[in-house]
């Protein structure tokens, strides 16, 4: 029960725990925590907070140490850097697939999309079918608050072709995402970006020289 | 995957908005070392992103759960930099122990932080610079029953402040 003696003794318990009570008043508050249960209580919660007082550095109290600007943002780099590099080993890995059919390509790659660690769950691997023998073009698109970014990928063309991409949307919407060149030996995706929002793409065309290829893009896909 | 799983950039910067002052912080603390505290901040979230998929705010917070990432890193980089030439003394492997300590201590000096200024005051002088009530009192121009129970608020309000940001027994 919670007496005046209590408040007494409590408002001395601070002094108590810290070893800055005289010896008269420590050993009449060791006489009222002998006999009451509530203020044993209280001085356990308050025993581990004394025990940390000595590892403190008062001269720490005034302000909090602050991250130095622009952590964030080496962070963000950092990140995006490990997924550039993570998709690049998923674009090799789906080129690695060779002669298998596109079908079965998207579904080994979404397996491994699925398994492989973080990556956007927005994002979509875009595997086209009919190509002509020995040559490869894969992509990744990932909604951007300004568009679409593209990720692609181009072999088995002539070094230096010229490529061209544009992304498809609904009533006949087209925007262009640019332009790379394929470079024999540089393994190395082309990172493109068109305004139009991934969630109103439709299709993604790929020029390759002369040749035009066209994969669908979301739902599309699954039609 | 569950609903507020750490898994991209926005993600990450929202929780970097949320947690990393106090991140900072207790890096700083154990380390150091500003660089190796900015070195570990950075593992940490990349660490906490590479496993985002793993997070589920139903098993504990956000906070913790980033905490529990930074100690393990402070771990390795304590680790890294004990074993470069120079730094360690007579070979001896680090032990855990004053990772435990300087959280302890960044815990209790961010408790200080958030506590009024009326409780730290009484704390610091009559703990830290160890000056008698009397004295202290005389100081404030209150009585010396006053600083005794502000000793023991001071240390209730530490409680509960250690407690907030994530203390337990």
């Amino acid at each position: 029960m919670k007496t005046d003696r209590c408040r007494e003794a409590r408002e001395a318990l601070g002094a108590y725990v810290l070893g800055q009570l005289p010896e008269e008043e420590r050993a009449t508050t060791e006489a009222h925590l002998d006999g009451c249960a509530a203020c044993r209580s209280e001085l356990e919660s308050l025993t581990p907070v004394a025990r940390m007082m000595p590892l403190a550095d008062p001269e720490r109290f005034a302000a909090a140490p602050l991250p130095p600007p622009g952590l964030a943002n080496r962070i963000a780099t950092a990140i995006r850097g490990e997924r550039r590099a993570q998709r690049r080993r998923r674009l090799r890995l789906g080129l690695a697939l060779g002669g298998a059919t596109a079908a079965v390509a998207a579904a080994v790659l979404a397996i491994f999309v699925l398994s492989g660690g973080p990556s956007s769950s927005a994002e979509q691997r875009i595997a086209f079918g009919s190509l002509p023998p020995g040559m490869k073009i894969v992509a990744a698109l990932e909604p951007r608050p300004f568009g679409t970014e593209i990720h692609m990928y181009v072999e088995g063309v002539r070094s230096g072709t010229l490529c061209r991409v544009t992304l498809r949307g609904p009533k006949g919407i087209r925007l262009p995402a640019g332009t790379f060149r394929y470079r024999y030996g540089a393994d190395e995706e082309a990172v493109l970006s068109s305004a139009l929002d991934l969630s109103r793409t439709r299709a993604i065309v790929v020029h390759v020289g002369h040749r035009a290829f066209v994969a669908p893009v979301g739902a599309d896909r699954r039609a | 995957m569950p609903p507020g799983a750490l898994t991209d950039e926005r993600d990450v910067r929202t929780a970097y908005a949320a947690h990393a002052g106090e991140l900072y912080g207790f890096a700083l603390r154990s380390l150091g070392d500003r660089g190796l505290a900015e070195e570990a901040v950075q593992e940490s979230f990349l660490r906490a992103w590479r496993a985002g998929q793993r997070f589920d705010p139903q098993i504990g917070s956000l906070r913790t759960w980033l905490f529990a990432i930074m100690r393990n890193v402070v771990i390795d980089l304590g680790r890294a930099r004990a074993v470069r030439p120079g730094v360690a003394e007579g070979g001896v492997e680090p032990s855990v122990e004053p990772l435990e300590e300087a959280l302890l201590a960044w815990q209790l000096e961010e408790a200080m932080r958030r506590i009024g200024e009326q409780h730290r005051q009484i704390l610091v002088e009559t703990y830290y610079r160890g000056r008698p009530y009397a004295e202290v009192a005389e100081e404030l121009g209150v009585p010396e029953g006053t600083v005794k129970s502000r000793v023991y608020y001071g240390l209730r309000a530490l409680r509960v402040a250690l407690e907030e940001i994530g203390y337990e027994d």
